[in-house]
């Protein structure tokens, strides 16, 4: 009884400090950019790196500042074609494609060599609905290539492993 | 004993709250950017005005939505002291066309990424735009406001400091 009575009190003061604290206006409160743009790669074949983005709901990117680059650069890049997303009508710039949801890219490395490491590095760039933009954001990931023959690398477990940054 | 030292430490919370006093926007004022002609503005040419510093960029949507509203504060309120400055996360051309199709009436000064760093240590956890700041003309900062700042907010909050 006497336990449930003081996580009730440091509960309140929580509750308490929290509102006293908190801004007085209605502040939105969007999320790290690398959570709402969680980016993972895993390699398909020796010579091909899946990229994925996995938009939070209510966030999107921009189609025109996603850009992709591999290390090492004799990995030799082949500039990805990247999927269709949604046309949206802007006063300023015009038509602007953005992506919501799950974004996957494949890129294509003629010149790695099977079992070696590559980094793939992705800057984007978005927005939130609640009404707030992000400045351009690099993010980047080792990617291990496997030795010819192989089965890809099972999905990464880069969300779960964030929880805890 | 246990629930007494608890109270105790709720009332030394409370009162440790409650004594903030207001954040000083020394760091902001002391900022020198060029303007859309590459000339070196200071922000201390504008001490003892209410100033709202509004970070922002043409490539953000609800930033760029938000302005008009602050041209036509700045036309009122502007004779009573008053002064709007932007701060451009932009590249030059781009923020002098958006600047002209809307006859910006203040300063539209260029930041890089060092501006929105200094935005972080005023609240703005994630680098995001818009970010509005209004410094009282003593230097404070009176109100911060990360998204669109509601009109009648902003002007209510203007209006307390002119």
């Amino acid at each position: 009884m006497r336990t449930e009575w003081r996580s009730l009190i440091l509960h309140a003061l929580g509750v308490t400090v929290f509102t006293l604290v908190a801004p007085a206006s209605a502040q939105v409160h969007p999320l790290a950019p690398e959570k709402a743009f969680r980016f993972s790669a895993r390699a398909l074949d020796p010579h091909t790196v899946e990229a994925r983005f996995i938009i939070a709901d209510g966030y999107y990117l921009y189609r025109d500042k996603l850009h992709f680059a591999v290390e090492p650069a004799a990995s030799g890049l082949v500039t990805p074609s990247l999927p269709k997303g949604k046309m949206k009508e802007d006063q300023f710039f015009g038509r602007m494609e953005t992506y919501r949801g799950n974004l996957i890219v494949n890129l294509t490395l003629p010149g790695t060599t099977p079992g070696q490491k590559v980094v793939v590095q992705a800057e984007s760039q978005g927005c939130a609905d609640l009404g707030i933009c992000y400045p351009p954001n690099t993010q980047r990931v080792t990617v291990p290539l496997p030795a010819a023959g192989s089965a890809p690398t099972p999905q990464d477990d880069a969300p779960r492993k964030q929880w805890f940054k | 004993m246990g629930t007494a030292a608890l109270l105790a430490l709720a009332g030394g919370v409370a009162l440790a709250v409650w004594d903030q006093s207001p954040r000083d926007a020394a760091a902001l004022l002391s900022l020198s950017l060029p303007d859309t002609s590459g000339r070196q503005q200071s922000l201390a040419q504008w001490r003892g005005k209410v100033v709202v510093v509004n970070f922002w960029a043409t490539w953000c949507v609800p930033c760029r939505e938000e302005m008009p509203e602050f041209v036509k504060i700045q036309r009122e309120l502007g004779p009573k002291g008053l002064q709007f400055v932007g701060i451009a996360v932009d590249q030059v051309e781009k923020v002098e066309q958006f600047a002209s199709e809307l006859n910006l009436n203040y300063p539209a000064l260029i930041g890089g990424y060092a501006a929105i760093e200094l935005s972080k240590t005023l609240g703005n956890e994630v680098s995001a735009l818009p970010f509005t700041i209004v410094i009282s003309r003593k230097g404070t900062v009176a109100r911060t406001q990360l998204g669109a700042f509601d009109a009648t907010k902003l002007r209510s909050t203007i209006d307390s400091l002119l």
